[in-house]
């Protein structure tokens, strides 16, 4: 008689000879083992980062700049919320009638997965422009700063309450596209811009209302997009008797990454209408011209490679960086540019990533400016930003 | 000896070695990042044995199929690859979801496997 461990051995040549094996186990993970599942519970996740900035001629400051937890939760394969909740600059406070730092919902929304192609998604929503504002987790951008051209063109985190759709139109294309509240353009300014005029879903006014959207594609390596939001800008101007302003933000971007080296790039533009009638209605009110062009206009290349040998763990990228931005690029007809605002950077720094969630960063910046008067300063800058 | 009989029956019966051969895997190399995997479709005839190579640009994503016991996790970037094993032997979409906390664009970011 065979022996019992016998039969377990001939058992798979058995099962074999009857074609019974092979589709029967039909998953398996090798290396490295499946986590615990993490969906269906609330999720936390969350990023930090840290500067020191010595500007020319100011003192050198230390800032936690941004302290951000993010909860999400699946209440099913189709229904899923996702927040993002953040601390900038450590502590708010109201001094002299001027906030100190911000506590602020930069996402709040809930997705409504229907099909590849179509979902919905409404609450608190990143306006989806440029590349920053959706990818600003510290360790996916160089520089300790973000770019110029994502805070004085694109003002970024640039969120707002809304409701919209986005999916997957497959070749490699995907899309989002919200409705949103429009901006408030008393808000406006020569120096920042739009960045003013966010409402940011408190109690926003909408009544002039904007469309926002962009559309992606992605190939080996390779992400471009291109985005818009269109919207109005008037109503805090009800009462001023002028044209309502509306504002265009158009924006084209791309990354490419092949090996060690990544380029990336971006140009963007905003259209102010109706910007020599918002001039002189702000003036009426508070007494000062803003000088508010009707386009600016920003752009910016970025190369970076990993110096670090492919045997190592720890990488250390170098990067440099060319940023022209321009807030005031075309003045409505009546109104002088000031040259202090057309300005241009040369950025050069490097990130050390012991972890590829943690990114230990340095750079130099050379900022210009067209004026003979008012000097654009060089900074310094240190920062660590880590995501978990 | 009943046992020997019943081996050899089967084996003159039985499909040729040939057929007995299972077909080799087919792999497929996914790359995830923030928010999207590419390839964002795959698309495979059913009872293909399909090997996914999963491999990051950026963080640690999950990758999980829908309906499934696919759920793995994906290594950071330059860590490593996870492989994993997957008979389609059921036709259909299947939906491909990042389950594992990734950034802003986390719950968007899926793929979808049709298998014909």
């Amino acid at each position: 008689m065979p022996q019992l461990s016998s039969l377990v051995d001939w058992k798979p040549l058995i099962l074999a000879c009857f074609g019974l094996i092979s589709h029967s186990a039909n998953v398996y993970a090798q290396a490295p083992a499946a986590p615990p599942p993490r969906e269906g519970l609330p999720t936390l996740s969350g990023y930090m980062e840290m500067h020191l900035n010595k500007v020319q001629d100011l003192p050198t400051e230390v800032d936690l700049h941004r302290f951000v937890l993010m909860i999400g939760h699946s209440f099913s394969d189709r229904l899923k919320f996702w927040s993002e909740v953040e601390v900038e600059h450590a502590f708010v406070e109201v001094e002299g009638g001027e906030e100190t730092g911000e506590v602020a919902i930069e996402q709040a929304f809930i997705d409504v997965m229907l099909n590849r192609r179509f979902n919905l998604r409404a609450g608190m929503v990143l306006v989806p422009v440029g590349i920053i504002n959706e990818r600003h987790e510290p360790p996916t951008f160089h520089g300790v700063e973000r770019t110029f051209v994502d805070t004085v063109i694109v003002p970024t985190t640039w969120r707002d309450t809304g409701v919209g759709a986005f999916g997957d139109l497959g070749r490699g294309f995907s899309y989002r596209a919200y409705a949103v509240p429009g901006l408030d353009a008393a808000g406006f300014s020569a120096e920042e811009g739009i960045a003013g005029g966010r409402q940011q879903g408190g109690r926003a006014d909408a009544s002039d209302p904007a469309v926002t959207g962009r559309l992606e594609y992605r190939n080996t390596g390779l992400t471009a997009g291109a985005s818009l939001w269109r919207g109005g800008a008037g109503f805090g101007l009800i009462r001023l008797d002028i044209q309502t302003p509306t504002v265009a933000v158009s924006s084209l971007d791309a990354r490419y990454r092949r090996g060690r080296h990544e380029l990336r790039g971006q140009w963007s533009m905003v259209n102010i209408s109706g910007a020599a009638d918002l001039n002189r209605a702000l003036q009426m009110h508070t007494g000062l011209s803003p000088n508010i062009a009707s386009r600016l206009l920003g752009a910016y290349a970025e190369a970076a490679t990993r110096v670090t040998p492919d045997s190592w763990s720890d990488e250390v990228v170098v990067f440099g960086r060319y940023e022209k931005f321009d807030t005031q690029n075309k003045m409505p007809a009546g109104f002088q540019p000031l040259q202090e605002f057309q300005r241009s950077a040369w950025v050069a720094g490097a990130t050390y990533y012991p972890d590829p969630d943690v990114a230990f960063k340095f750079d130099v910046i050379r900022e210009r400016n067209k004026s003979g008067v008012v000097r654009a300063p060089w900074q310094i800058n240190l920062g660590v930003g880590w995501w978990f | 000896m009943l046992l020997k009989c019943f081996v050899v029956l089967a084996l003159a019966l039985g499909p040729s070695p040939q057929a007995l051969k299972p077909s080799s895997p087919r792999v497929i190399r996914v790359s995830a990042e923030r928010f999207a995997y590419t390839p964002s479709e795959i698309t495979v005839e059913k009872g293909t044995v399909i090997e996914f190579h999963l491999t990051s640009e950026d963080t640690d994503h999950g990758f999980r199929i829908i309906g499934t016991e696919v759920d793995v996790q994906i290594p950071k970037r330059r860590r490593g690859e996870t492989v994993v094993k997957y008979t389609a032997d059921t036709a259909g979409r299947f939906i491909i979801e990042c389950s594992r906390p990734c950034g802003a664009g986390h719950t968007a970011m899926r793929a979808t496997l049709v298998v014909k």
